[in-house]
């Protein structure tokens, strides 16, 4: 009976592990194809291993520069957004005042915004502060975009915490600011990381609005090298999955990294709520 | 603790001038103008009141587009949801390899969508495709199809685009659980609860709160899915797959028309609303007695 | 009381920080058009003629060749805005807030008129009248394409003039000697091959159906005066004639009979495969298409030799000018003096030459003669453009003249239509709800 369950859970992992690894493989190996080859049959090994994809997709687009562009912007937008949203989703999860509810409410609203919407307006905001084009106008809407998902999953973080942590540090005589930031943030650490990744991922992948609020190549982000390679009448598939390649490897790597090091935080017994 | 309604204004103001900034104003925009006749053909603006919503509720297409959005935020909220968290659970336990799964879970959701869509229209592909190929080798060729195409199957496959890829539960009810108190667990063993019923009994409303979080996600994802469904399906066969986003953008891009466009845009913030308000209901997210 | 104050000032310098350093880097961008300090006037120009765009390299060299001859005067700063469509949104985001760059090419997107509508287009009348040479590289057509209410609005450097290509080898085995001169020939052939066991057709019905809608409209085209004139109709809005009606039947069966099966739901790039590979007979495209033939990353190693081109049936081919580059109105005179002279050159005759002897673009003016280099370089082109020389019948492709939000539409029921959910009356009728939609 037992081994028969366990069986069956490993069938089941089995299935999530090929769903999820299959698109990073089925891009990975396309990068090696010609593009007669993906456009023929779709699940086929390339007939060659040789890495013209990369180089193509260096010389077509600038995905260098946009790559570190991306690592800046998405990094900064993340940081900020997670450390500004820290500091209210502990105000909601923890202090009383007139009209919190309200506010809460209205702010989570944010969730539910379709941003197609908001695109004209939004480009008129940025340009209305002379921050079209700059890496600041893009840090500041992808902390706007991942705000709502970010006070809401820190703040269940923040209430999740005991509140006798809290109260026994008021009586042992620390400030509001002290409390945040020495007990209250290290408690919601794996509440800060989800958010965080969240937030990165939203950012690193985001392509509308970096089209839009971008002209130069000063701010420009990963997603929009991928347009370089498919014209109206001319593809270059190859190339487009060599970029998309080049553009998750890494991120899958931090992701792994980071993720590792979340849950030995959390293990480690740092947090017990 | 006078001290602490000092800082109360501090805390929230970056907050609430991003949300000002980004959301707020931008939204007011919107909501002013689904009032007017707005057009990129016409410079004038023009008032008409209501007339962009009476039109709207007489368009046979919203109404196709918004119960293709319910469907599809209902589907997401359960089955995306529930296999997020069924993983999460089994993961919780800390089977061999449950790192990697984990890790390897996620990474759907790290590449662009631009990507997801192209493998998909691969995989759907009626003349090379993975599924019809896999029919043809065990002899059911009677049933290959152009799956994305055919009225009958364009939704459901449209679906599969994302609703198997559900990294972001997984990790966050997995990260949740994880943090959970140990000395509760320790308690529910020794009353003799099995692993099994350690999990569901005790584990589960633990994750209530986690669990109503993903399903807002879910919701909200599904209320703003436009780039998935645009590349597989683009909408088609006739409107079998157009969702409000995807209504919203035809009437922006192709007729122009930025005050009706708008006018979607406002419906869909209200439906937000609603499934917001309906889950946190349900799930007690909002409540404070955890 | 002190710490808190500490930790506040920390907090907030951390924060002011890392704004600052980030802002920083962008913050050097001119706004479109700024006149810098050694007085060089700058044209920020956005293109999505970049990257694999077949043009990109015709646009970069006119750039870089415009740059030396008004050195010290005039300064194009190129922006990429790689992908058609992410292009046209951009432009049309700017035409709403009003801060157009000085030069837009109008492209098969029609922008010209959008930009009009805002009265945001500068009159070159006066200056191409005033110009001899450029007044001369307007053909009919081009001046008809560029110009509004009698003004002259942009300036065409390419024209489009499109037939179809077929694989000489399949058409061999299915026993056909010539591309077909009636309509009725044409099936016959489509027939024959089906009986060889070769797929007639490379077809398409996503991104608005490009290949499709050209045989389409080749159809309407030659189906009578009305359908004649029909295609010359800027936005049309009536689909229920009896010319349409007949088309789309004939579309409808082509769909469910000629082609592969992965037509439906198919893009541009799955009907250029089908061909590319040798597994289909036919495939309508432009001139464009030619440099594929003998893209071994695409196709195979001789494929080119196999290719031959034709015009339609009844002696049609698409043949309009693309609309062309037009100066928008500036604060600063200057950029926009700049901007005339940048679009002068970019539609030169010389700049016409350099895209068809590199690229094989055709260019907009029939003064323009195809130099022995581009025939050495582009033998099917010229060959090509002497077929074209033959027909009686032209107009503009449909998708250019359609109104845009039945792109998308066309692409969504040209699968209802091929599984018969629909049929050719109700296809038209869709289409005609929906042009009603623009008013």
């Amino acid at each position: 009976m037992k081994t028969g369950r366990k069986l069956l859970m490993y069938i089941f992992f089995g299935c999530c592990v090929f769903v999820a690894l299959f698109p990073i493989v089925w891009v990975i190996l396309s990068s090696f194809k010609s593009n007669a080859e993906i456009l023929s049959n779709g699940i086929s090994l390339p007939s060659s291993f040789d890495f013209k994809g990369y180089r193509d997709a260096l010389t077509i687009s600038p995905i260098l520069k946009y790559f570190f562009n991306s690592v800046l912007i998405a990094g900064a937008s993340t940081a900020l957004n997670v450390f500004f949203l820290a500091m209210a989703a502990y105000v909601f999860a923890r202090c009383e005042f007139r009209g919190k509810n309200l506010i809460y409410f209205i702010l989570s609203l944010a969730m539910v915004i379709p941003m197609t919407a908001l695109l004209h307006p939004v480009y008129n905001v940025i340009q209305t502060l002379g921050l079209y084009d700059t890496k600041m106008g893009l840090i500041i809407v992808y902390m706007a975009l991942n705000l709502p998902m970010s006070l809401l999953i820190m703040r269940g973080t923040f209430l999740s915490v005991p509140q006798a942590l809290e109260e026994a540090a008021y009586v042992d005589g620390a400030s509001f600011v002290r409390t945040f930031f020495q007990i209250m943030l290290p408690c919601a650490k794996g509440g800060l990381t989800s958010s965080a990744v969240l937030a990165f991922l939203g950012s690193w992948n985001e392509f509308t609005f970096a089209l839009m609020l971008t002209s130069g190549q000063a701010a420009r982000t990963l997603p929009l090298s991928l347009s370089y390679f498919t014209a109206q009448f001319s593809f270059n598939y190859t190339a487009m999955f060599a970029a998309v390649t080049i553009a998750v490897i890494p991120s899958i790597l931090v992701f792994a990294i980071f993720q590792e090091q979340v849950v030995s935080s959390l293990t480690a017994g740092s947090v017990k709520g | 603790m006078k001290k602490k309604k000092g800082w109360i204004p501090v805390f929230l103001l970056p907050t609430v001038v991003l949300f000002l900034l980004i959301y707020a104003i931008p939204l007011g925009m919107v909501f002013v103008t689904s009032l007017f006749n707005y057009r990129l053909s016409s410079p004038e603006m023009t008032f008409i009141g209501l007339d962009n919503y009476i039109r709207l509720f007489n368009d046979s297409d919203f109404y196709m587009a918004l119960k293709n959005t319910v469907i599809w935020i209902l589907i997401q909220c359960t089955v995306h949801v529930a296999l997020g968290t069924l993983l999460a659970l089994l993961l919780y336990k800390k089977p061999r390899g449950w790192k990697f799964i984990r890790t390897a879970y996620m990474v759907p959701n790290i590449i662009s969508n631009a990507a997801i869509g192209m493998i998909f229209l691969n995989i759907f592909n009626p003349q090379f495709g993975v599924i019809n190929s896999l029919l043809k080798a065990v002899g059911l060729e009677h049933m290959t199809r152009n799956w994305l195409m055919d009225v009958n199957t364009a939704f459901p496959s449209v679906t599969l685009v994302w609703v198997l890829f559900a990294g972001y539960t997984t990790t966050l009810v997995l990260a949740q659980a994880l943090s959970l108190d140990e000395a509760v667990l320790e308690a529910a063993k020794v009353d003799g609860a099995s692993g099994f019923q350690t999990d569901v009994f005790v584990v589960l409303p633990l994750l209530k709160k986690i669990i109503g979080t993903t399903m807002v996600m879910a919701a909200t994802y599904m209320l703003q899915m436009f780039d998935l469904i645009y590349i597989t399906s683009g909408g088609g066969p006739g409107k079998a797959t157009t969702n409000l986003p995807l209504l919203l953008y035809g009437v922006y891009k192709g007729e122009n028309n930025y005050g009706y466009a708008n006018t979607i845009g406002v419906i869909i913030v209200l439906l937000g609303i609603l499934c917001m308000t309906i889950i946190n209901k349900a799930m007690k997210v909002n409540s404070d007695d955890y | 009381m002190k710490k808190k104050w500490i930790s506040l000032l920390l907090t907030g310098l951390m924060a002011v920080s890392l704004l600052a350093g980030c802002g920083k880097s962008g913050d050097k961008s001119s706004t479109d058009g700024d006149t810098s300090s050694d007085d060089v006037v700058v044209i920020n120009y956005p293109t999505f003629q970049c990257g694999v765009n077949t043009a990109a390299p015709v646009v970069a060299q006119l750039v870089e060749e415009f740059n030396e001859e008004y050195k010290g005067q005039y300064k194009i700063v190129l922006e990429e805005v790689p992908g058609d469509a992410n292009y046209v949104d951009k432009i049309k985001v700017q035409l709403g807030t009003g801060d157009l760059p000085p030069v837009v090419y109008g492209g098969g997107y029609n922008l010209l008129d959008l930009a009009l509508a805002n009265d945001l287009v500068v009159d070159l009348t006066e200056v191409v009248n005033a110009d001899s040479e450029w007044k001369g590289l307007y053909s009919d057509a081009a001046l008809e394409a560029n110009s509004r209410d009698g003004k002259i609005y942009a300036s065409s450097v390419e024209g489009s003039v499109i037939g179809y290509f077929y694989n000489k080898d399949l058409f061999a085995e299915a026993g056909i000697e010539e591309p077909a001169k009636s309509w009725d020939e044409f099936f016959e052939q489509c027939d024959k091959l089906k009986a060889a066991g070769i797929t007639p057709l490379a077809m398409d019905t996503a991104d608005s159906a490009w290949v499709t809608q050209l045989w389409w409209g080749a159809m309407v085209a030659t189906a009578n005066e009305d359908g004649l004139k029909f295609m010359e109709t800027m936005n049309p809005d009536d689909y229920n004639t009896p010319e349409m009606i007949a088309s789309v039947e004939k579309i409808q069966k082509m769909l469910q009979e000629y082609t592969t099966t992965d037509a439906v739901g198919g893009k541009y790039e799955n009907a250029a495969n089908n061909f590319l590979s040798g597994q289909v007979a036919m495939i309508a495209n432009g001139p464009w298409m030619i440099g594929d033939f003998s893209d071994t990353d695409k196709t195979s190693e001789g494929f080119a030799d196999k290719v031959g081109s034709a015009i339609y049936p009844d002696s049609f081919v698409y043949d309009a000018p693309i609309q062309g580059y037009f100066v928008t109105k500036q604060s600063d005179p200057k950029v926009e003096e700049a901007a005339i002279a940048m679009v002068k050159f970019f539609t030169s005759e010389h700049a016409q030459e350099l895209g068809l002897e590199s690229q094989g673009m055709v260019p907009a003016a029939s003064s323009v003669e195809v130099s022995k280099a581009a025939t050495e370089k582009y033998p099917l082109l010229a060959e090509f453009l002497d077929q074209t020389a033959e027909a009686t019948v032209r107009s503009d492709n449909m998708q250019a003249t359609m109104y845009s939000n039945l792109l998308d539409v066309v692409s969504q029921e040209l699968p209802r239509l091929h599984s018969g959910e629909l049929d050719a009356e109700a296809f038209c009728q869709v289409l005609t709800d929906a042009a009603a939609k623009n008013e």
